[in-house]
């Protein structure tokens, strides 16, 4: 039986109308519409059943309601692969289309494709979660993307095993997976470790398991001009939280964090206080526990404000556990946290950790 | 002049509990009431000790596990771990006979602790972990240890050294057993050797176990002595083969080398096998994994200058954990790299649960070579199991490094059908850092 492929497209691609139909809310139509007509004509054993559109505006300033309103229009859909685009350079297109691609392998577990332009803002943000041809940056190359992308379309159709990101003209995911091997001698760390050594003192060519990726280096703040009027507040990975940790923060491995009002406070009240104590799992707590100040400096922060050498300490703290916490799940806490340093006017923070 | 080890193997195709010790067609039985009067005899501590058999392929799931160990005895009468179970005495050479395909594997009855994992024998789950292809001789037990009773770092002292006293035990009834097959590991003196052997690349291998924590009691033991109070040493492979190292309660389970590994350590063997042919392999910088800066830092200069002072062409490197001994790890390979000894690097990675976190803690462009043997991050989610041995609460209330009791999308770790999601790093040993991973990670 032919398998059936759902298609994303936006209102322009969708035949609505341009930027003037923008807002245009979600809809699914049966059969292909636009490109997805195109993709249908170069399916080899399989059709495209249906066809999403959603207006750019709408799913960008109402992401997750248009994502829910999609989820609703797939559910009991019959749907081996779901393709989006391209998208080309069209950002919020782009975005668009990795927004939904993200969300139908999240909740429907079916693999997904879109393609788009280097320069756009979607690459990165969803080249992780889902399959992301390398595309051209104008609608005028429509047919050559088309033509790529669905030849990756019918090797993911057919069950095949992709190939290498360059040769099938595809972003690289940078996800790292687990991949196990059939129980052999020559399949073991060991055995691998040694003869990848060996080939290394030959000058023999040898693949190296871990690619040392380019990293992403912040650059250090510019200075405070006036010290005595800055907001400053304090952020800890040491794991500092209230004895009966209300975020149930995780000791190790932290996907959750907390933020503790401390308005008022001298210092921090100890564990043996029912006050603070420290959570993290990866170094001995009898000295953050008997005196959380010593991770969580709000006593000497506060004897600074007295003095005036700091305008003010910002009225919350806020900790998570940096042990085994990923640098990725680290990026996405940030992010939530700084909105609200943002709203307090919070000039600089200092980053305690262990 | 050289350390002559012979581990004389004996495979075991079944273990029953029985009311004697022997060894009968394959079937090794073990006393198992005289086992527990010895055990709890040894240590006044141990309030409860039952012996349970897992085979590979059952239903069984077994959590929290604290340590394996393999059966063996040393035909000179001497004990299996110096400085832990016994005097102090020189390891790395002399005979052995082991109980292979089996291990003593120990259990908390009840408690788990942040360093204790878990094992799967059956079903999907039996492939995260080398110990399901192993008939497990489950040492299951409770102790009066009030002080960590609670605490989510235990030493599990009481329960660890029963472990290695019940090896000893279970391993006397190889002693006058004929053997199948023989393993023997000889190190030559280094500056003894003729060619061919003398001649090839010279290589080391550079060890780093697990000493991060500052209180003592928790990390591994180098004859017995803690090796966070320690600083690198040149000892011979033999020596790690023959129980000179036991393994600690620190460290999340997946990461951890236990002292089964130890004792059949797959990289010194690897090392072994081509000793002679491709390499002359040239002994072990045993170093270590604390967590000071000046610490690290001090390890990593003496493990360069000991390799560059014992003429090492090439090294491999191997961590036991993640996380903060990346910076070890990583380190010592940047600095053998910059002394011109080219390095290959065994580890697992921490790509987070969705695989886009950066592997290691610290990278470095200098790492060119190197295994990886899994993703601490990654997601189980399977059945309940027929059969558990411990306690499937621990995963929810003991702070172990892969579980949790709350999360408000995945639910608590151990649900109340039997069924468990967790992360990777709660695999007893399931990344086997060690070398018997056959596991890798790859882009997706």
């Amino acid at each position: 039986m032919a398998k059936k492929v759902i298609y994303y497209v936006n209102q322009f691609f969708g035949g609505i109308g341009g930027e003037d139909t923008a807002d245009f809310e979600p809809e699914i139509r049966e059969g292909q519409v636009g490109p997805a007509m195109a993709a249908n004509a170069a399916l080899e054993d399989a059709e495209v059943t249906h066809t999403i559109i959603c207006g750019d505006n709408f799913m960008g300033s109402n992401t997750q309601e248009a994502l829910d309103r999609i989820e609703k229009m797939l559910e009991g859909k019959e749907m081996d692969l779901f393709i989006a685009g391209p998208a080309f350079q069209a950002g919020r297109y782009g975005v668009a289309c990795g927004n939904v691609c993200k969300m139908v392998g999240e909740k429907f577990g079916v693999p997904t494709l879109t393609s788009m332009n280097v320069e756009n803002p979607g690459v990165d943000m969803f080249k992780g979660y889902t399959r992301m041809m390398s595309g051209h940056n104008a609608a005028a190359q429509m047919r050559k993307d088309m033509a790529a992308m669905m030849a990756v379309a019918n090797k993911m159709l057919r069950g095949e095993e992709l190939g290498t990101p360059e040769e099938e003209g595809m972003f690289h995911s940078g996800r790292r997976i687990e991949k196990f091997l059939e129980y052999t001698r020559e399949n073991t760390a060991a055995y691998r470790g040694v003869q990848m050594l060996i080939k290394k003192i030959k000058g023999e060519p040898y693949q190296t398991e871990l690619e040392i990726p380019e990293r992403d280096v912040v650059p250090i703040a510019e200075p405070i001009a006036d010290l005595s009027k800055a907001n400053i507040a304090m952020v800890t990975t040491g794991g500092i939280v209230p004895v009966d940790n209300p975020d149930r923060i995780q000791s190790a491995s932290a996907t959750r964090w907390g933020r503790y009002n401390v308005a008022g406070l001298d210092k921090l009240p100890n564990r043996e206080a029912n006050g603070y104590k420290t959570i993290h799992a990866g170094f001995d707590p009898a000295a953050a526990d008997a005196c959380p100040d010593v991770i969580m400096p709000i006593d000497a922060m506060r004897a600074y404000e007295k003095e005036g050498k700091i305008g003010k300490l910002h009225d919350y703290f806020y900790s998570t556990v940096g042990t085994g916490t990923t640098e990725s799940e680290a990026a996405r806490m940030a992010e939530e946290i700084i909105p609200y340093l943002q709203e307090d006017g919070v000039d600089a923070i200092i980053l305690t950790s262990t | 002049m050289h350390m002559k080890l012979t581990i004389g193997n004996i495979h075991v195709k079944d273990v029953v509990v029985g009311s004697e010790n022997s060894f009968k067609d394959g079937v090794l039985t073990i006393d198992k009431q005289a086992a527990i009067d010895y055990l709890m005899g040894e240590d006044d501590h141990i309030t409860e000790l039952d012996i349970v058999i897992a085979h590979p392929g059952d239903d069984t799931r077994i959590v929290p596990v604290i340590e394996t160990i393999e059966p063996r005895v040393r035909m000179d009468d001497r004990c299996l771990f110096p400085g832990v179970t016994g005097d102090l005495v020189p390891a790395g050479e002399g005979e052995l006979k082991a109980f292979k395909d089996c291990c003593v594997t120990v259990v908390g009855k009840e408690w788990g602790s942040f360093g204790d994992g878990v094992i799967d024998m059956g079903g999907e789950g039996a492939k995260q972990t080398y110990w399901s292809r192993l008939i497990n001789i489950c040492l299951v037990g409770d102790t009066d240890e009030e002080f960590e009773r609670h605490e989510q770092q235990k030493m599990n002292h009481a329960l660890r050294w029963a472990g290695h006293r019940f090896a000893e035990w279970i391993g006397k009834i190889a002693k006058d057993l004929p053997v199948d097959d023989e393993e023997v590991y000889e190190f030559d003196a280094i500056t003894k050797r003729e060619a061919p052997k003398n001649g090839l690349p010279n290589v080391v291998a550079v060890l780093q176990p697990q000493s991060q924590m500052e209180a003592l009691g928790y990390n591994d033991l180098w004859y017995g002595w803690d090796m966070n109070k320690y600083l690198p040493s040149f000892v011979s492979p033999t020596e790690v083969f023959d129980g000179a190292m036991i393994s600690g309660s620190f460290m999340p389970a997946s990461s951890k080398w236990s002292t089964y590994e130890m004792q059949n350590f797959p990289i010194l063997k690897e090392l072994f096998a081509e000793d002679g042919k491709e390499i002359n392999f040239i002994g072990v910088i045993m170093s270590n994994l604390n967590v000071a800066l000046d610490q690290k830092e001090r390890s990593a200069i003496m493990v360069r200058n000991m390799a560059l002072n014992l003429g090492a062409d090439y090294a491999l490197v191997t961590e036991e954990g993640y996380g903060n001994p990346d910076t070890d790890y990583v380190r010592c390979m940047v600095i053998l790299e910059d002394a011109g000894i080219p390095v290959v690097g065994v580890s697992d990675e921490s790509n987070g649960r969705d695989g886009l976190g950066q592997p290691l803690v610290v990278l470095n462009d200098k790492l060119n070579a190197l295994v990886s043997t899994g993703n601490v991050g990654e997601l189980s989610d399977l059945p309940a199991c027929a059969t558990v041995i411990g306690n499937l609460e621990a995963l929810n209330r003991d702070g172990m490094s892969g579980s949790w009791g709350y999360d408000e999308v995945l639910g608590k770790s151990a649900r109340d059908d039997g069924s468990i999601i967790m992360e990777n790093n709660n695999w007893f040993c399931g990344n086997h850092i060690s070398g018997f991973a056959a596991k890798t990670i790859v882009e997706w």
